[in-house]
């Protein structure tokens, strides 16, 4: 059986390797790109997934929206009351935020109002707010913005201040008193805070509304009660947790993964049938070499096992080949290219470091992806190879 | 259905066996059909030759199946934490109608063509070839388990509904379930582990006695009721936790993986005796070589679980 | 030793049977020395490569040292093969891009035998064979003469007692064909079987060759 490993016969299979030189290289090469580039995207998806995860985490437990006809509206700022009776709820925030179009750059902004006398709702954007004086933003009529966001204005020639346009038609200037700098990076680039009153102002909506409502609870596993008074009070309220968002992220990870993965296997078929073809077609030499070995006494399944040994060598290399220069693409060149794939093409969607993550599973993953099946391709024709008579070298 | 790599790379795995496995189906067809051990033409060898291809074939399945069951659990284990009220992979498993089937199947794949590599091997050997026609028709056979699995798994992973809310191992393993697992929690717990030490019993018996039959049979019954052993008296022990019962959860780290170790350890030493059995019952002999392997894994599988309760008890002076 | 008792071998050429042996019986005696004579075309290959189980009659019966070997599925015949037959080729078939020594070993590397068992076995042929000194050399760097004693050695690792000769003779220019025939001659000293089949006429009158067969259209004449 295969599993009884002959060194000598591995040897032998090294020496054959070593002997085909040209077409071992073809191989090795073509193999360790394919193996390469799938290493790389399903790295790059793991370290997004981890990357979000830890934001996830910071975003707050239960976020309520309020739909009319199937579209998300504003919710009366009335209701923030309501809630905060409930059981067990501790905080709750009314949210103004919203997207804002720049036209001459064709980005999106993200706007979030923000209120000196409001606990912010997020960890981050309190550490944000904290290095800044948000009362002189207010009476001033400033915003802090991030860098992505100052450095796409000041192209447009808004290097202090910045005309927003209200629904009426009206300006609305505000100073850009500060720019942030954000470590993670991948939410806070595109960002704009502006005083409270000012968002309204610019997305013209009325004072007594909120975007949306973020509730915080004293005990995280009363998180589905809550969840289902609430909804059961205001039907119209749908609520999202962290974990809803946490399952739908990781499969939108999966599924974007999953859809590398199925163009990947449409690779390894036209890779297959090359690797068949390359493997059948025997060199004179090859198959007078068999005819020898076999009138020696080699049976048919050593030249099986030798064959075997070939292409274990070689797809165990072209393995480690590929997945350390994955390696090196992903986590040291920070995967030019591909990364823009699993993140977006918006152009202020940002620059940040993918956290290193590899564990026994991917590698276990790409094992089984790539060499197996190079195996398989070489199964029928190292039997073929095996099956060739030997007393051609008789005549 | 939820395309993760995993699942991806598992079927892309079915995808292969299933196109070898049906070529080496046709073969197979073919030469339990003509093959003439006595004859000498040029058709008996090229069915020789032929024979020897299923023979590849089938290494190279089994070869793969072994680790692949592994993935298998630890991607259902994976998939645990995305859906909802899943803890192990057991929960994953019983998400779908089937999937203890599934697992069933993969088990009994295992031993089944464990089973058919010894048979070959066994031919081989024999400058007759005398189990050459057994051997393919036997292949046949097989074949239909082996699709079925391959089936079933197509139909677990397209059907598995990431929305859906399952049951946790904890009720699944537990009195309250509905299913025939409920059944064997009637019956004191520690019947069921006299009954596991007294199949080891009965199969180092069946060793001295040097009997093939009782070596199969005992070694069945064996890992039969060291499976519901396990379930019903070991696992609280190992989760030290009196309700826990799930043989699945001995596959996590909080484990440290042992579960992998333990049902290896449980295979190769019931395999080697009831396969091996098998095939010196056919060939009227008896082959120590299988018997010691069967004895030597059998004895550390009944070690390790059986630390478990010991440690147990040395260290809080109680039995669970 | 060899016994072959009407042995018949027919190929399919096109929709033509050719019959490259018909009706051969013959026995060979342990030691004996024997040589096949014959035109190129009339089955000496055929009737070796039968012999040493590479191929399998279309009928007939071919005992060699009392196993029928026309009836041994394949890899038993190579295990056979391994074990008893040692073969010298027609331009001595070496693997080129292998040293001496790994050509020497070649015919018994999958018998999972420590290298160091397999090393004193090649040194000790190739040591008799006056070639140890290059036995980390590659084989196309080899002159003719020294080939031909990596065959030898190669042919003898596995301590044969019947060695099969294929045209040694043919591409080999006088000198080296004398020194050939001095080492079957030793061969034949030490007891082993040797079967020669060739059409050089040096061989014709050799004081060690015990018979001449001659075969004609696959006939023995």
């Amino acid at each position: 059986m295969l599993a009884n490993v002959n060194v000598l016969l591995l040897d032998y299979a090294l020496g054959s390797l070593k002997r085909q030189g040209g077409k071992s290289v073809f191989i090795l090469i073509v193999l360790s790109l394919l193996i390469f580039l799938l290493a790389s995207v399903l790295m790059i998806a793991d370290a997004i997934k981890l990357e979000l995860n830890t934001t996830l985490k910071t975003l707050p437990q239960i976020t309520l929206q309020r739909f009319v006809a199937g579209k998300q509206t504003n919710v009366s700022l009335s209701r923030v009351d309501t809630i905060l009776a409930f059981n067990g709820v501790e905080r709750v925030m009314p949210r103004v935020w919203g997207y804002y179009y720049f036209k001459p750059a064709g980005v999106n902004f993200s706007i979030v109002g923000v209120d000196a006398y409001e606990e912010p709702y997020k960890k981050r954007l309190s550490e944000l707010t904290r290095t800044f004086d948000l009362l002189t933003l207010e009476k001033e009529g400033g915003m802090i913005v991030g860098e992505g966001v100052k450095n796409v204005l000041q192209e447009n020639y808004y290097s202090d201040f910045f005309n927003f346009i209200t629904p009426k038609g009206e300006r609305y200037p505000l100073k850009i008193a500060g720019v942030f700098h954000s470590d993670i990076a991948l939410e806070s680039n595109d960002l704009m805070l502006v005083p409270k009153q000012a968002a309204y102002a610019i997305f013209g909506m009325s004072p007594e509304e909120a975007t949306d409502i973020v509730v915080h609870v004293n005990n995280p596993v009363e998180i589905p009660t809550i969840v289902q008074k609430i909804t059961e009070r205001y039907p119209d309220l749908r609520a999202i947790t962290q974990d809803d968002l946490r399952i739908s992220y990781q499969n939108i990870f999966d599924y974007k993964s999953g859809f590398f993965l199925s163009l990947f296997i449409v690779c390894v078929f036209a890779f297959f049938i090359v690797i068949y073809d390359k493997a059948s077609a025997l060199s004179s030499e090859e198959r007078r070499e068999i005819g020898i070995l076999k009138a020696l006494g080699w049976r048919m399944s050593d030249i099986v096992h030798v064959k075997f040994y070939e292409s274990f060598v070689m797809a165990f290399s072209a393995f480690i080949t590929g997945f350390c220069a994955a390696l090196f693409f992903v986590y040291v060149l920070q995967a030019p290219l591909l990364r823009s794939v699993f993140i977006g093409y918006s152009e202020l969607k940002p620059p940040f470091r993918l956290p290193f993550s590899v564990d026994v599973k991917m590698i276990v993953l790409l094992f089984f992806l790539s060499v197996p099946v190079y195996i398989a391709a070489t199964l029928i024709p190292a039997w073929k190879a095996a099956c060739l008579d030997a007393d051609e070298v008789m005549r | 259905m939820s395309l993760t790599p995993e699942i991806i790379a598992l079927l892309l795995l079915d995808a292969v066996f299933l196109f070898f496995g049906g070529i080496a189906f046709v073969l197979s067809a073919r030469i339990a059909w003509r093959w003439r051990s006595h004859e000498t033409t040029e058709l008996q060898y090229a069915l020789h030759r032929q024979s020897y291809l299923v023979s590849v074939i089938i290494n190279y399945i089994f070869m793969l199946k072994i680790p692949l069951f592994a993935f298998f659990i630890y991607t259902c284990d994976k998939l645990s934490s995305i859906i909802t009220g899943a803890m192990c992979a057991s929960g994953v498993v019983n998400s779908v109608d089937f999937g203890l089937y599934l697992t069933l199947f993969k088990i009994v794949n295992l031993y089944v063509f464990g089973f058919w590599l010894l048979l070959n091997d066994a031919d081989m050997n024999e400058e007759k070839l005398p189990f050459t026609r057994l051997k393919f028709v036997l292949f046949m056979l097989f074949f239909i388990p082996l699709f079925a699995e391959i089936g079933l798994e197509i139909g677990f992973f397209t059907s598995l509904n990431v929305s859906k809310i399952v049951s946790c191992c904890g009720t699944l393993f537990s009195a309250a379930s509905t299913s025939s697992i409920s059944l064997l929690f009637s019956v004191d717990e520690k019947i069921w582990m006299m009954i596991f030490y007294g199949c080891f019993a009965l199969s180092v018996a069946a060793y001295g006695s040097r009997s093939p039959l009782a070596s199969v049979v005992s070694n069945l019954l064996l890992a039969l009721f060291a499976l519901i052993a396990l379930i019903l008296f070991f696992s609280p022990y190992v989760y030290e936790l009196p309700t826990h019962h799930c043989p699945f959860c001995l596959l996590q780290k909080e484990y440290f993986y042992v579960g992998y170790l333990l049902y290896a350890l449980l295979f190769a030493g019931t395999f080697y005796a009831a396969a091996g059995g098998v095939l010196d019952l056919v060939q009227k002999r008896y082959t120590k070589r299988f018997y010691n392997l069967s004895l030597f894994f059998n004895t550390l599988y009944v070690i390790g679980i059986s630390l478990y309760p010991l440690s147990y008890y040395l260290r809080n002076g109680v039995w669970l | 030793m060899i016994r072959l008792h009407h042995v018949y071998k027919r190929f399919a050429q096109g929709d033509e049977a050719i019959e490259a042996l018909s009706d051969v019986s013959l026995e060979i005696a342990q030691g004996e020395c024997v040589v096949l004579r014959g035109a190129s075309g009339s089955g000496k290959s055929t009737l070796l490569s039968l012999i040493a189980g590479l191929a399998q009659p279309s009928s007939g019966e071919i005992r060699v040292l009392d196993r029928e070997i026309s009836k041994l599925p394949e890899h038993l015949s190579a295990l056979f093969r391994r074990a008893h037959i040692g073969f010298i080729f027609q331009k001595f078939h070496l693997i080129p891009g292998l040293n001496v020594e790994e050509n020497v070993i070649a015919p018994l590397i999958p018998a999972n035998l420590p290298l160091h068992v397999l090393q004193e076995k090649a040194r000790a042929k190739m040591e008799a064979l006056c070639i140890a000194s290059k036995a980390k050399r590659d084989v196309r760097r080899l002159s003719g003469g020294e080939q031909q004693r990596v065959a030898i050695a190669r042919a003898l690792i596995n301590d044969p007692v019947l060695i099969l000769a294929d045209e040694p003779t043919a591409n080999l220019d006088a000198k080296l064909s004398t020194e050939l025939i001095e080492h079957l001659y030793m061969l034949k000293q030490s007891g082993v079987t040797l079967l020669i089949a060739t059409h050089d006429p040096l061989f014709f009158d050799l004081a060690f060759v015990d018979r001449i067969i001659e075969l004609k259209n696959g006939r023995i004449v």
